[in-house]
């Protein structure tokens, strides 16, 4: 092989790495409301060290970033039940991991952009509420909830 | 000629890289999910009952005995749930208390108090399920120690029994 061609190949890879490393992105917890009363309506906080969903991400200080979600408008539950799951102006927290970072309350329905500050590793947080019927079927009701972070 | 092709697809290769870069997309999921289930009912079926007591003699009423408390409850069939007594320290007469205490519990899928669970009504929390049915009864007892001097009267309080899952 010429050297000329390993000096290009040591490029690519130089190019390669960083680009690679820029966004890992996880779910780490998912959105769980327990147990429901059927005509009782429950919501969960973002703030809930328990029960709200949450992600992580981690890209690169000095980047903007931007967090979409796709929600569910409803569970899916049993024999093909279903019931109301919502989201307001106030689910979504994102914070970063470093000492000084500074936890931002968002809306999940539209999409975010952010500055990455002083932490490359994000964490995101997610309420929100459902609203079982006086008749909602018993049983376990469940959907997917994602998060897309793109880097700019 | 060879050679310069090579080069320019690997340049291409790596411009094609940097243009990917400008803006990377990545998602992950999470799984929102809730356990839907029948609201509880709590009925107070029967009154804890003492009948007549005198001054100085204690009396107890056992949760087997026919004048126990007894709450029916309603939910989810088989589900686990909680019980949590508010119980009275005095039952009362005007201003005139006559203390109740050493409460004693019972809880069993059916109506019977005895071939369920013991337990003590003034610990925070009893556990329990309810039957393939939803239902479930909760039994108490207690023993009240009029004063010498206890005043005549009758003499009442409340017992709250809280249910959740």
């Amino acid at each position: 092989m010429s050297p000329r061609f390993l000096w290009l190949l040591g490029l690519l890879a130089g190019t390669a790495s960083p680009l690679s490393a820029q966004l890992t992105i996880q779910g780490d917890r998912n959105l769980a409301f327990g147990v429901v009363i059927q005509g009782v309506a429950a919501s969960v906080v973002p703030s809930d060290p328990v029960k709200s969903g949450e992600f992580e991400f981690t890209s690169v200080i000095g980047k903007t970033i931007q967090i979409a979600f796709t929600l569910p408008p409803r569970l899916n539950g049993p024999t093909g039940a279903t019931m109301p799951i919502a989201f307001g102006a106030t689910d979504a927290i994102a914070m970063g991991t470093a000492p000084s970072s500074i936890a931002v309350t968002f809306d999940p329905r539209t999409a975010k952009q952010f500055n990455l500050v002083t932490s490359a590793r994000i964490l995101v947080f997610l309420g929100g509420r459902v609203t079982p019927a006086a008749n909602q079927r018993t049983g376990s009701y469940s959907n997917t909830v994602t998060m897309t972070v793109t880097v700019f | 000629m060879r050679i310069a092709l090579k080069v320019s697809a690997v340049v291409l290769a790596t411009l094609s890289l940097a243009a990917s870069a400008q803006a990377q997309t990545n998602s992950a999921n999470i799984t929102a999910t809730a356990v839907v289930q029948q609201p509880i009912t709590v009925t107070g079926a029967v009154q804890l009952g003492f009948g007549n007591v005198f001054p100085g003699v204690a009396k107890s009423v056992a949760v087997t005995g026919a004048t126990a408390g007894r709450f029916d409850i309603l939910g989810q069939a088989s589900a686990p749930a909680n019980l949590a007594f508010t119980l009275p320290s005095n039952l009362t007469s005007g201003a005139n208390n006559l203390p109740i205490g050493t409460w004693t519990g019972h809880v069993n899928t059916t109506n019977n108090a005895s071939t369920g669970t013991n337990f003590t009504p003034s610990a925070s929390l009893q556990p329990f399920s309810f039957s393939g049915t939803g239902q479930a009864f909760a039994f108490v007892g207690a023993t009240v120690t009029p004063a010498s001097n206890q005043v005549a009267g009758t003499y009442t309080g409340t017992v709250t029994l809280t249910v959740t899952y």
